[in-house]
């Protein structure tokens, strides 16, 4: 019979077989892998940065997560005085949950700049982020930005056809809400409050954080009780890609 | 071949990077290899390989070293789309970035050969 212990939080059986199945794992080396790691070996022997810069920077990403943003959220939903806050100095909000804007370097990354807007969606004004120019997000408090979030399509015609757009995603916006389209620029990242829905009266900070998804805090989704993760989303390729600063390639003749 | 594919590759100069194919980042577009194959086959549900953090912060370090500035290289990553379009995200991403340092000099395709090589017999070793 076995006979269980315990190390901290890591359950073993007397026989040490373990009395739960490991996560699995890829035991497979990728062309892609390889060539990760070439690129950066290459760069630091070229003195491009460091190894440390490097270990600094991968700690600070893999840190990131919308769930401190969902916890700001969160926590405006319940408390005035933070809301308040929230909108009045959201770098020190964020410290309040755990997120620092000055982290790693002392003054941010050098693709996250310390100004963070808040944007509080109504009843009758909803909100949607983008970044026209290139990919700018708000990876400090919400982490690194969805691929779909980052293709020139989205950033194409979300500030054209915002209500089709975000039809696209399953988000019907009625007519008579407003909409406003933020378009980050080079030095402004914005973030959604969302409204909070109804059937969480009474709920606790950490069941209304559950359901602040990544997508509630760009504007593509409305948080509600049972909805805690975001789905896959769909990348529509563009059909007549745009270059940057050029003209659309040709249509076919 | 279509006249919208013709147009694409007859354009070999982008505003941010020379849109050439370079050899051997051709060769390294095995779609079976890429996470979105290699996770479901090992029954791994994370949604990005982990690789994929290292490739942030190379990017995060280029720019804040002065090498690569994060806007540029995310105009050029544009710029590529086209050029890799066969492969998903967050490949795409690796294989734009290896083009973009080939492409401004940060590395030669020769170089990046070589380190590939020895970093495969590296991982491969028993």
């Amino acid at each position: 019979m076995a006979d269980k212990h315990k190390d901290g939080d890591h359950h073993h059986s007397g026989d040490h077989g373990h009395d739960h199945a490991a996560a699995p794992m890829v035991d497979e080396i990728s062309d892609f892998e390889i060539l990760e790691l070439a690129v950066r070996e290459l760069a630091i022997e070229k003195g491009l940065f460091t190894a440390e810069d490097h270990r600094a920077f991968s700690e600070w990403n893999d840190a990131r997560s919308p769930a401190a943003g969902s916890r700001m959220v969160a926590r405006a939903w319940t408390d005035p005085a933070y809301k308040a806050r929230v909108f009045d100095d959201p770098l020190n909000a964020s410290k309040e949950v755990g997120v620092d804007w000055s982290e790693p370097s002392g003054f941010g990354t050098t693709s996250d700049y310390m100004h963070l807007t808040v944007l509080e969606d109504t009843p009758t004004l909803h909100h949607v982020i983008v970044c026209t120019l290139c990919s700018c997000y708000p990876r400090p408090i919400l982490g690194h930005s969805p691929y779909w979030y980052r293709a020139p399509n989205y950033r194409r015609r979300i500030v054209r056809w915002p209500r089709e757009v975000l039809a696209e995603f399953g988000l019907i916006v009625p007519p008579e809400v407003e909409l406003r389209v933020e378009d980050s620029n080079a030095k402004s990242r914005f973030m959604v409050l969302p409204v909070r829905p109804e059937g969480t009266e009474g709920w606790t900070e950490d069941q209304l954080a559950e359901i602040v998804t990544r997508d509630t805090m760009i504007g593509i989704a409305m948080p509600k009780p049972g909805r805690t993760t975001d789905g896959p989303r769909p990348i529509h390729r563009a059909s007549r890609p745009v270059h940057s600063g050029g003209r659309p390639t040709e249509a076919p003749k | 071949m279509s006249g919208e594919s013709v147009g694409i590759q007859e354009q070999t100069e982008g505003r941010y990077v020379d849109l050439r194919r370079i050899d051997l980042l051709e060769s390294i577009q095995d779609e079976d290899q890429t996470w979105a194959k290699l996770a479901p086959r090992w029954c791994v549900t994370n949604p990005e390989p982990p690789w994929k953090v290292c490739l942030d912060a190379t990017c995060d370090c280029l720019s804040a070293g002065g090498a690569l500035d994060n806007l540029e290289r995310r105009h050029a990553e544009d710029e590529l789309e086209t050029v890799y379009s066969a492969i998903p995200n967050p490949e795409r991403q690796l294989l734009t970035l290896a083009h973009i340092m080939v492409s401004r000099g940060l590395l030669t395709e020769e170089e990046l050969a070589r380190q590939i090589s020895a970093v495969r017999a590296r991982l491969e070793a028993v």
